[in-house]
């Protein structure tokens, strides 16, 4: 009888980290349903040439002012464009906002950060200085400055690379919004990446590193980035809720998003004047309940990955 | 066997705020293939500064190495360029680090960390450096070391890390392995195993070997040749089984007779060096040690001795013979 091989013990399958991220944070209730608000935003702004009933630019000459029906789900504004269709368009203008500003802080907030933690000396001090700069104004203040004032230079520019056509369309508008939002937005996580890197690189693993010939720049980006990021990971997250409503505001006071691009912090300053109207109050609540969803929603899911990240908070 | 390291006047400084810390004092010494040198010494006396300086690992500003030269293979490590020693370190010579439990990165993968030197110095593609890396774990005695691989930091113990340290020390066949206290941190069987690892691995790769360490007993059975190192610099030199059997400076005697003896009486008190090394940054006059030496004569306090041949291979640096003068003093010294 042949001698049955004995079955190894199992071995049990390595968690990773990023393995028990994902299962603190489904344990999470309100991070999850943030997350599923998040994933509703980003799959209308995907969806939105499908579900939009009329073009967001189309006027209705016979329906101005009209209160929700079943052509116009929530009605029309004083030109008669479908509000229901504005909404839904407006999706993008903030899920584009939702990921290029923090991408965009980030990127600066990483180059700048690891420059003054790792290079030190006159660097570090040349750059913390920058944010400090930029720290002393008084932040949404120093915003409406940049959009302000960059504005002018970069429709130039645009034009002057021959893209007159997407001058006309408002994409001019995205780029000041995002440059203004991002350039106030990098100096804390410049900070805190060059805090992370202060510490890090006196770590023993980083002379370990050394000391089989990895060049300085690689440790920097493969050794000690990796270790740096979990708390840049909850600060990024945890910021977009406020960055929508900083570029809602921009949008409120004018000069954000322009018309024809719809934005609902547009919509909330174009709308406002009916906030006692029996009839057209939607045209302002709607996009005002909307957009409190949202940057709750997002705040949810900073918080929960925040405490999914540092499992050992109390 | 040919000459594989020879060290001339190497001299380290710190340049701080306090002062310039003289950590290391114009040590020489040499080391053939193959051959296992073991470097002793109190904490603070420059063991670790000394091996550390010649891969120019020194942390510049504000150390920095003010003289000499280290002869490596025929070119001096001293004058080569930043992109240069990096392709000696990792690649010709390796180097192991006092506690495990740091060294390695805690969110890179084992593998990752072991693969990474051998796609620096070897040339090789991710799937060659896993293989290698396997193989490599298995060398020094992980289990299942394919599974093992995907593990991070925190899922081995400190006697596992250790050997995954001396797996990366070795991952690009150095002909110089330097382990800088590699059991210090380690309980005492596991600092057992490692010694036995390190001898097997030796025996069968046949690299030469530096090894740090302030516990006489750990090297005895692993070096050929001992350094004793006081205040950075050399205070004897000689082969081990003559280092123990002769100890020719008094700070050898001193840190042979403050260990442990299976003979001893009961009850009978360890011997101690009283008192603490000298500040590096204001070094005294004279020898290093004579301010709890209790041999010193009257010449220690203005003169310090030169490192002279006394036997074969035997080298010590004292004005007097321990073996035949008298002790001068019990309880030489003096808080200031």
């Amino acid at each position: 009888m042949a001698v049955k091989a004995i079955p190894h013990a199992k071995i049990k399958k390595p968690r990773t980290m990023w393995g028990d991220v994902v299962l603190r944070f489904s344990q999470n209730l309100p991070a999850m349903m943030g997350l599923i608000v998040v994933i509703g935003l980003y799959a209308v702004a995907l969806l939105a040439p499908i579900l939009v009933t009329t073009n967001y630019t189309a006027i209705d000459l016979d329906n101005v002012r009209s209160a929700p029906s079943l052509v116009h789900y929530l009605g029309t504004d004083e030109l008669g464009r479908d509000v229901y269709s504005r909404v839904v368009w407006a999706a993008r203008s903030a899920a584009f906002v939702s990921i290029f500003v923090p991408a965009l802080s980030l990127s600066l907030g990483l180059f700048f950060g690891i420059i003054a933690g790792y290079v030190g000396g006159w660097v570090d001090t040349i750059v913390m200085r920058l944010g400090d700069i930029l720290f002393a104004f008084p932040g949404l203040l120093f915003v409406f400055f940049i959009a302000a004032t960059i504005k002018p230079a970069i429709l130039l520019w645009v034009k002057g690379i021959g893209l007159t056509e997407f001058a006309k369309q408002g994409f001019v508008d995205y780029i000041v919004v995002f440059t203004a939002l991002s350039l106030v937005g990098w100096p804390g996580l410049a900070r805190l990446v060059r805090g992370q890197f202060l510490t890090l690189r006196n770590r023993e693993f980083v002379l370990a590193a050394e000391a089989i010939g990895v060049s300085q720049w690689r440790i920097a980006l493969k050794h000690i980035l990796p270790n740096a990021m979990t708390p840049v990971i909850v600060v990024v997250s945890g910021g977009i809720g406020g960055t929508i409503a900083a570029e809602t505001s921009l949008s409120f006071l004018g000069i954000g998003l322009q018309p024809p691009n719809p934005s609902w912090g547009q919509m909330i300053s174009d709308y406002y004047i009916y906030w006692r109207n029996t009839e057209l109050w939607p045209l302002l609540f709607i996009p005002s309940i909307i957009l409190v969803v949202i940057i709750l929603a997002f705040t949810f899911v900073g918080d929960g990955l925040h405490e999914a990240l540092n499992p050992y908070l109390d | 066997m040919a000459r594989l390291l020879e060290v001339n006047n190497l001299r380290t400084q710190f340049f701080t705020q306090d002062g310039v810390v003289n950590a290391v004092n114009g040590i020489s010494y040499t080391l053939d293939e193959g051959e296992t040198l073991g470097i002793v010494g109190e904490s603070g006396c420059g063991k670790s500064v000394g091996v550390m300086s010649l891969i120019k690992l020194i942390p510049t500003p504000p150390g920095k190495i003010v003289e000499g030269s280290v002869i490596f293979n025929g070119e001096n490590l001293i004058d080569m360029s930043d992109g240069e020693i990096r392709s000696v370190r990792g690649n010709k010579i390796g180097m192991i680090f006092q506690d495990p439990m740091t060294s390695l990165n805690p969110v890179l993968t084992i593998g990752r960390q072991i693969q990474e030197a051998l796609e620096l110095h070897m040339g090789m593609d991710k799937a060659q450096s896993k293989a290698r890396a396997i193989e490599l774990l298995e060398l020094v005695g992980i289990p299942s070391a394919a599974d093992r691989i995907n593990d991070y930091p925190h899922q081995f113990s400190g006697g596992m890390r250790q050997r995954v340290m001396i797996a990366i020390g070795l991952s690009c066949n150095p002909q110089l392995l330097i382990a800088d206290e590699p059991t210090t941190a380690l309980d005492v069987t596991i600092q057992a195993q490692i010694v036995d690892l390190v001898k097997k691995l030796r025996d069968d790769l046949g690299m030469a070997i530096i090894w740090i360490t302030h516990d006489l007993g750990v090297v005895a059975g692993l070096a050929d040749r001992m350094l004793v190192m006081y205040a950075g610099m050399i205070v004897e030199e000689a082969p081990v089984k003559e280092l123990y059997a002769n100890p020719s400076h008094p700070y050898t005697v001193g840190l042979l007779g403050s260990l442990p003896r299976l003979d001893q009486v009961s009850g009978e008190k360890l011997d101690s060096i009283e008192g603490l090394p000298p500040d590096l940054i204001d070094l005294p006059k004279g020898c290093p040690f004579h301010a709890r030496c209790k041999y010193r004569i009257e010449k220690c306090f203005t003169e310090n001795p030169p490192l002279k041949t006394i036997g074969v291979g035997h080298k010590a640096a004292c004005w007097i013979d321990v073996t035949k003068d008298p002790i001068t003093t019990e309880r030489p010294y003096q808080e200031v």
